[in-house]
């Protein structure tokens, strides 16, 4: 009995909307029309019950159908909402492409670190490198009409801490062999990145600083400096012959005294 | 008391326009347009209130919103059709006019669609197959 008494109750109130409306309504040339889907409004609500029965609630499938009947976009209010959601999937489009192009140089500029890495283990003999590449969309210099193609704009190569020991081991001769019996600690050294800019004299002193601890630390003599700076040296020509780079791009830190070469 | 100010208003705006027509029919039309909407500003804010009271009526009984929805939305095209209609036939553009109230009208009639559209699902449904 209470969904008749709701039924009624709704029935009664759109009725008597309905009336209201109409007289709200600004000119008899509307009236018509007003009054037609009002009717339709009384009729629906008559039937709802029966609507309800058989397909659910029956303003529930009224304002699905007229979101839907909204975003289908109707005349002109249609048109300019049409336009606008257009747009929207175009700016999505272009966020996700450039989403794709990030990640795609991101993942070319591993496979690239990758295989610096191995030619730097391969002619150098330094284990163990880190190597990081940064690539950004630029002007291509041999000119591929004017398209942006992925560039190399940094190579970072942060040498392991332990690489200067060993290479002075192969090198220095039996200085070292003191050092390398006894199990000393030794503290990576945090990588120094040279900036070509005004901080030059900052990085340089802790660069060297932190040379000059680890030569402590080692027990290496002066030799370990040459050794590394030789080294980077090494990496540095590699690079430039085999990837074609500018050498301001490339970067040595994390070996002692190799500040220069940044 | 406001009927007295927009009757005034409209009063003092026919006759500023009867003396402005001779002279600059272009300027009589402006004026014609502005009065039209300071009388539609004043009365829109008195719609408003019909409108909430009517809202809140349909709120507390439990009536569903999507029907008064239906509902402002008629009232609203209606009312903006025919007040684009009027400015435009002052003008003397009465075939534009009539387009306006023609858009109106079929606007007025696209809320129909989703009603008709489930009533007649409805009806095809309790008919047999």
């Amino acid at each position: 009995m209470t969904w008749l008494g709701g039924w009624l109750r709704e029935l009664i109130l759109v009725v008597l909307m309905a009336a209201f409306v109409e007289m709200l309504l600004p000119s008899k040339s509307m009236e018509r029309y007003a009054r037609l889907v009002l009717s339709l409004l009384v009729l629906l609500t008559m039937l709802s019950p029966i609507v309800s029965l058989l397909k659910g609630d029956a303003a529930k499938e009224l304002s699905v159908a007229m979101v839907q009947q909204e975003q289908d976009g109707g005349l002109m209010s249609g048109a300019g909402k049409g336009a606008g959601s257009l747009e929207k999937i175009l700016a999505d489009g272009r966020r996700l492409a450039a989403g794709a192009r990030e990640r795609s140089l991101q993942l070319a500029a591993e496979e690239v670190a990758g295989q610096m890495r191995e030619q730097i283990a391969g002619s150098t003999g330094v284990k163990g490198a880190t190597v990081t590449v940064k690539l950004a969309m630029g002007k291509s210099s041999a000119g591929l009409g004017g398209d942006e193609v992925p560039v190399i704009s940094s190579v970072t190569v942060s040498l392991p801490a332990a690489a200067g020991p060993s290479q002075t081991g192969s090198t220095g001769g039996d200085t070292d062999i003191a050092a390398g019996t006894e199990p000393i600690e030794i503290e990576p050294v945090a990588p120094v990145q040279v900036d070509i800019g005004g901080e030059n004299a900052d990085s340089a002193i802790s660069a060297t600083e932190a040379a000059a601890s680890q030569a402590d630390q080692s027990g290496a003599d002066s030799t370990d400096g040459k050794a590394a700076n030789n080294d980077t040296e090494a990496i540095i020509k590699l690079l430039e012959a085999n990837w074609n780079l500018e050498r301001e791009l490339i970067r040595v830190v994390g070996s002692g005294a190799d500040t220069g070469k940044s | 008391m406001e009927i007295i100010q927009v009757v005034g208003i409209g009063l003092l705006s026919t006759v500023l326009i009867l003396v402005l027509k001779e002279q600059k029919p272009m300027f009589a039309f402006l004026l014609t347009t502005a009065a039209g909407i300071l009388i539609f500003l004043f009365l829109i804010g008195k719609i408003g209130t019909i409108l909430g009271t009517l809202e809140r009526v349909a709120e507390s009984s439990g009536m569903e919103m999507i029907y008064i929805k239906t509902v402002f939305k008629i009232i609203g095209i209606s009312y903006i059709a025919e007040f684009g209609a009027q400015i435009v036939r002052d003008a003397g553009q009465e075939s534009i006019a009539s387009k306006i109230e023609l858009a109106g009208k079929v606007l007025i009639m696209v809320l129909a669609v989703p009603i008709i559209s489930i009533i007649i699902e409805t009806v095809m449904k309790l008919l047999p197959a």
